[in-house]
């Protein structure tokens, strides 16, 4: 056999080798995912590890903490006013649940929440959850959090006040406001709720270009509180 | 001569060294020629490993059920759900997917969740009823609500499809990867793709045997078979195979192999629905995730390998508890485990999830719907291949009572003539919410062909009269609850050039009645002469507002329904007058999550103010008064009478067609009985629709409709005779809502609360007396 018959072949070894990556002296490049196209993680959905319960009660009396004239921070009593001068700044973010119960709002005592605006366990939980996923800026998960709130209490014109307030910050000042409308038809007897319900509307109507709609909201705002 | 030989001899030399040149210029050929089919082969075995594996239809799922104090939810239907879920009774919980009850409460061991919001937690859950309600909830800490997982309610497949559910190597339960290795390749982790032990086992076990019950092939051989192979059987066909499975193992892990092979392994068929993978046949067979299953499940799946048809466990109980137990024996024998345990495991039941159960069901005409909404928004196969996760707002459980009360109505009220049966529909919403919570699509709610809730157009008869009634109430200076209406006979044009005199049901004429008893009682002349008082174009317009659009013709014959809707579109209606006037378009498809649990879709709760609350709340003032004391009357058979509803029958001509519409606080129904040839049912929306309503709702434990009147509501006591202020000391005198400042004046008291007769008696005696005296 001579070299001439030896050489073809081991240029025939050579690429089978390599081809085949042999004792991995040729890296292989896979591109795929470890396992496949679904992320195993969550399997179909489901969560094989247990995650510790993260204590959702914790700050029941929501606080926010909205900037003062004096450029500090002052607390304000939770629902309804909590989210009315955040709301000034346009944004809707600007309140942020402070861990827990403090000073000012335990000295108000539950004098600070009226009766009727003290709001069950599962309610108020998802309404710090939304709060938390939109000080996130996940504001999607903020709408579907509400819209869980609002499933249990359909009713509740908080959790319309707060799904309005969201569907602003995206930009649906067209749904905001019905959403608003839809709070007011609930909050007869509710004054204070009333009026931040008004001004949700006006900045919507605002958003919207109708300044005489938006001034004629604001009339009604004062009007309520 | 030698001269000769020599050449001969060299001319042979020559021949054979001209022959060794040839084979081996053709076996060099052969090697190219090998070695481009290996390199063919490699590229195959390489692209479709390395990319996106399966295709992965989208799963759909129900709501999930969510667990709070004060939640209205019944012991059974929790218990119901839990059982549909593949939850497991034990004595005490201590993992996902336990459940233990004992008296008023459940302890459940949830299995988490990845939702659209965000993550649910696996966690222990206490829940403790009282009535028809979760008193309270505990677990760790300071819980205050919990989700269970949703139930998967379908899937979006082509015509003919592998479905899996795909699961990862560490899922797998205890005894799977052992079990598996042990009955069907015994040297996996040891060969390099294909086992010449194996093939010379399987030899001489099938001599010895003198059957064919072995054999050679690898895990990895049936892999590659399975995956890249068409099914016919042939040497060559066997060749590529044992050649791709060496390139496989060159190139993977035996671990990869294995995950692969636990995805692709086919384990049943659905229908058209080809079973793939241990992930989905866990579900399929069991209603259980796999990490659950218990060492008879692990044993039976594994069994099945060898023959998913020939062992289903469904169809051959008998085939597959042996051969479950062949492969427990082979489990203990190699010591995996203990005889003991071999004997428990088998002499357990095949634990099969029964066919029928809520587990194992079908929602036909829901996932029409759903469908009917996906295609709008994505392509088919996205649908189809990119393992969707689709979240639904279908209530499994209001599902089931619905679809039992069309079965058991249907089969009370007989079929509709000698040979023709009566078909029915049914839809439940949330009245709040506008989400699609059930839907009956005939009277066999597993037959996935005319969906009648959605396709069947029929005339909705008195059904419309809310949308005149509502027209009438919106203008508050002309008309008020008590405003007596005229029901007497009344003649119209109704198309140039024809009368029309509409009739009552009982052929009889009332005189003037107020407003709300004319609804109540579904008085049709009244309806007419009100609707033509407010203009036909008006009502129609307030059908419209109300959410369902049309070309209904202004006829006056309109105002009695001779308009045509769909069981969908009436619940779209009757789901504003529901919702305080706002529309909500009906919903059926909550959020939508790629196949790696991101954020993809979210179909946003929307409402339109339609109409101001107060005209609302007395339509459905109005309407509860047809529950009370007018045509819907029987339904307070089924439903506590403390519970507040609003209604609607409606009956279309010669008693065609049979509507109920109606709703409690928290829940709108449409129910509609007719035949699908358009025929006569000899039911009016009564004794039809209304019964099959009715029954629902005594399942569904609804919430009471509010009372409280909205802002801009006054009461008043009225005299329903003459729409007139009146005194609650007067006969027969109401009290009932108005519009603010529309209210009547009060009347004059009708009688002291003393009887002043007697006392005047009694006066004018002791005058008498005194006078007497006095003469």
């Amino acid at each position: 056999m001579g070299i001439r018959q030896i050489a073809p072949l081991a240029a025939i070894l050579a690429v089978l080798a390599g081809c085949a990556g042999s004792g991995g002296a040729i890296p292989v490049v896979d591109n795929g995912r470890p396992v496949s196209n679904e992320d195993l993680q969550t399997g179909a959905g489901r969560v094989t590890t247990a995650t510790p319960v993260t204590d959702q009660r914790r700050d029941s009396g929501v606080v926010v903490m909205v900037p003062n004239a004096e450029g500090g921070s002052s607390q304000v009593e939770s629902y309804p006013l909590d989210s009315q001068p955040a709301l000034q700044t346009g944004s809707g973010v600007t309140s942020i649940p402070s861990s827990a119960n403090s000073s000012s709002s335990s000295s108000n005592g539950s004098g600070g929440l009226q009766q009727d605006e003290q709001l069950d366990g599962p309610v108020l939980a998802l309404l710090t959850t939304a709060r938390q996923q939109e000080g996130n800026g996940d504001l999607n998960g903020a709408n579907a959090s509400l819209e869980r709130a609002m499933r249990i209490a359909p009713r509740e014109p908080q959790v319309l006040y707060r799904l309005a307030q969201v569907r602003l910050g995206q930009g649906d000042a067209a749904q905001a406001e019905q959403l608003a409308q839809r709070g007011l038809s609930y909050a007869s007897g509710r004054p204070e709720l009333q009026a931040g319900l008004w001004e949700l509307v006006a900045q919507a109507r605002e958003q919207q270009g109708d300044a005489a709609g938006a001034e004629q909201a604001r009339q009604r705002a004062k009007v309520s509180s | 001569m030698a001269k000769k030989r020599k050449a001969r001899s060299k001319k042979k030399a020559s021949m054979k060294q001209r022959l060794g040149g040839w084979v081996l210029k053709l076996g060099l050929v052969g090697l190219v020629l090998l070695a481009a089919l290996a390199m063919y082969l490699d590229a195959i075995v390489q692209e479709k490993f390395s990319g996106k594996r399966w295709s992965v239809p989208a799963k759909v799922f129900a709501r999930p059920l969510e667990l709070y104090a004060g939640q209205h939810l019944t012991h059974d239907d929790f218990l119901t759900e839990l059982k549909a879920l593949g939850y497991r009774p034990v004595n005490s919980v201590s993992g996902p997917g336990q459940m233990a009850v004992s008296g008023s409460q459940i302890d459940v061991y949830t299995r988490g969740f990845q939702f659209f919001e965000g993550t649910e937690p696996a966690q222990r859950v206490n829940v403790r009823f009282n009535g028809e309600q979760v008193a309270s909830l505990s677990g760790s800490a300071s819980l205050v609500m919990a989700r269970l997982e949703p139930m998967m309610i379908g899937g979006i497949y082509p015509a003919h499809n592998e479905d899996r559910i795909l699961v990862r190597l560490d899922q797998s339960p205890p005894y799977l990867v052992d079990s598996l290795v042990a009955v069907e390749d015994r040297e996996f982790f040891q060969h390099f793709g294909v086992s010449p032990k194996g093939i010379a086992r399987a030899m001489y076990v099938n001599l010895t045997s003198g059957s064919l019950r072995q054999g050679g092939s690898t895990l990895t051989q049936q892999l590659v078979k399975n995956f890249y192979l068409s099914s016919d059987r042939n040497i060559i066909r066997k060749g590529l195979e044992a050649m791709m499975a060496m390139l496989l193992e060159l190139h993977y892990s035996k671990e990869e192999i294995l995950e692969a092979y636990l995805n692709e392994v086919f384990l049943g068929q659905d229908g058209s629905r080809a079973i793939h993978g241990f992930g989905l046949a866990s579900q399929y067979y069991f209603a259980q995730p796999l990490q659950e299953l218990q060492l008879h499940q692990v044993a039976l799946l594994v069994g099945m390998v060898k023959g998913a048809s020939y062992y289903n466990p469904r169809r051959n109980p008998e085939r597959a508890t042996a051969r479950r137990n062949l492969v427990i024996d082979l489990m203990a024998e190699q010591g995996m485990v203990s005889d003991e345990q071999a004997v428990q495991a088998k002499n357990k039941p095949l634990d099969v999830s029964a066919g029928g159960s809520m587990a194992d069901t079908s929602y036909p005409a829901f996932m029409d719907l759903v469908k009917r909404q996906l295609r709008a928004d994505y392509r088919d196969e996205d649908l189809t291949s990119e393992g969707l996760r689709i979240f639904t707002s279908l209530d499994p459980l209001l599902q089931h009572k619905a679809e039992e009360a069309v079965k058991t109505t249907l089969k009370r009220l007989g079929p509709a003539a000698e040979d023709v049966p009566l078909e029915s529909a049914m839809v439940v919403s949330g009245a709040q919410t506008g989400e699609v919570l059930a839907v009956v699509g005939g009277s066999d709610p597993r037959f996935s062909g005319f969906n009648r809730a959605l396709d069947a157009s029929r005339p909705i008869g008195s059904l419309i009269k809310p949308a005149i009634y509502l027209t009438a109430l919106e203008q508050a200076d002309r008309y008020s609850l008590v405003t007596p209406i005229d029901d007497a006979p009344i003649e119209l044009e109704a198309e140039p050039g024809k009368t029309w005199s509409p009739q009552n049901y009982g052929r009889q004429s009332h005189g003037l009645v107020p407003l709300y008893l004319a609804l109540a009682k579904s008085y049709n002349q009244a309806a007419v002469r009100l609707g033509m008082d407010v203009g036909v174009d008006k009502v129609l317009n307030t059908v419209r507002r109300l959410g369902v659009e049309h070309d209904w013709p202004a006829y006056p014959s309109m105002l009695l329904g001779s308009g045509a809707m769909t069981p969908m579109q009436v619940s779209d209606m009757y789901q504003t007058l529901a919702n305080g006037g706002f529309n909500t378009p009906l919903r059926s498809i909550r959020n939508v999550l790629t196949a790696q649990g991101e954020p993809l879709k979210r179909y946003p709760f929307e409402v339109r103010q339609r109409f101001d609350s107060a005209s609302i709340f007395l339509t459905q003032e109005a309407m509860s008064h047809v529950m009370t004391e007018g045509t819907g009357r029987s339904a307070y058979n089924r439903v506590p009478s403390s519970v507040r509803l609003a209604g609607k029958t409606g009956t279309t001509n010669d008693l065609r067609d049979s509507w109920f519409a109606g709703f409690s606080d928290d829940l709108v129904a449409v129910a509609w009985v007719g035949r699908d040839d358009n025929g006569r049912t000899r039911l009016t929306g009564a004794t039809g629709a209304l019964q099959v309503w009715s029954t629902f709702m005594g399942e569904a434990h609804p919430q009471s409709l509010s009372a409280m009147p909205p802002g801009g509501i006054v009461k008043a006591w009225a005299d329903p005779a003459t729409g007139l202020g009146s005194d609650p000391s007067c006969v027969g005198s109401i009290e009932i809502p108005f519009k603010q400042g529309f209210e009547p004046l009060p009347g004059p008291g009708c009688r002291p609360v003393i009887d002043t007769e007697a006392l005047q008696d009694g006066a004018s005696k002791v005058l008498d007396t005194i006078r007497g005296w006095l003469r």
